[in-house]
């Protein structure tokens, strides 16, 4: 029996897409307008270095570009637009030396005794979001993202920074939800901790 | 430490660590209605936990407002510079 077609994903970039499959590359540049932004964010998160992120910028288009007419319309463009920017940022830092991903186990974080265990709920917790956020706190929760091990680092930024749900971040890296769900809670854990450190020395 | 009596919480209680590992999935309302309702009324008796979950929820919060950098004019530039190449007419 002859599989059955998937349904065709319309989105904002659809008839775009058509125009440049058609032949009007030069439209090229307003998808690269479009997205230039969001790649290179999600590249400094991932890469930690501003360089290696517009490497990964350029790289990722020159993939989509080459790879544009395969695109079957299946998801979001924008969700594929993220897989091929992973796999490039992937194959980019595995070129280089960077030590194995560290794995992080859910005891860790877990209270290590009584001194630990908080039963109110800290001031930078409670308060109004806009009172607690500052520039300093940005600059120290954008590092303990990037020195997240990259698997968790790339669910996490995908969830929470990006905005994908669940199942997209699933789909974009191929991964079961339920493995997402278990990266994205110890990589949340994680930054919590950090920032618990940054509120105690406050 | 839904053992109010209890002086000291201890966070190996059952439910405490039941409810930790599922913490994630309640704040991003991927539960069910039973185990949402568990937990809420775990969360009700337990200051311990309730701390936990709001410190949890306010990690998720700033990472979703980490404001973004604006792209530099040289990363622009240069992939001008790519998409005028490829749009260029081949030579025959």
């Amino acid at each position: 029996m002859a599989k059955a077609e998937k349904k065709k994903v319309e989105d904002a970039d659809t008839d775009l897409i058509a125009a440049i499959n058609a032949g009007r590359v030069e439209r090229f540049q307003e998808l690269v307008t479009r997205y230039q932004g969001k790649l290179y964010n999600f590249g400094l998160k991932m890469c930690g270095d501003s360089r290696d992120a517009e490497d990964m910028v350029q790289d990722t288009f020159l993939n989509v570009f080459k790879y544009l007419k395969d695109f079957r319309h299946e998801t979001k463009f924008r969700n594929w637009l993220y897989r091929v920017a992973t796999s490039t940022c992937l194959k980019r830092r595995r070129k280089s030396k960077y030590a194995p991903d560290r794995e992080l186990s859910l005891d860790e974080f877990l209270p290590k005794d009584e001194a630990d265990i908080s039963d109110t709920v800290p001031q930078w917790a409670a308060q109004p979001l806009a009172q607690v956020l500052n520039e300093e706190l940005a600059q120290r929760l954008k590092t303990a993202i990037v020195e997240l091990p990259e698997k968790y680092r790339l669910v996490l930024v995908l969830r929470d920074v990006e905005g994908f749900s669940t199942t997209e971040t699933a789909d974009i890296l191929k991964l079961s939800v339920a493995n997402v769900k278990v990266r994205l809670h110890r990589a949340r854990l994680a930054l919590r901790e950090d920032l618990k450190g940054y509120f105690k020395n406050e | 430490m839904s053992e109010r009596s209890t002086p000291h919480h201890g966070h190996d209680h059952a439910a405490c660590i039941e409810l930790f590992t599922r913490l994630s999935e309640y704040i991003d309302n991927e539960l069910d209605e039973v185990s949402c309702r568990d937990i809420e009324a775990h969360l009700a008796d337990c200051p311990c936990c309730t701390a936990c979950m709001e410190t949890l929820k306010r990690t998720v919060a700033f990472c979703r407002e980490v404001e973004e950098r604006p792209v530099p004019a040289t990363l622009s530039r240069r992939l001008q510079e790519i998409v005028a190449g490829l749009a260029a007419p081949k030579p025959a």
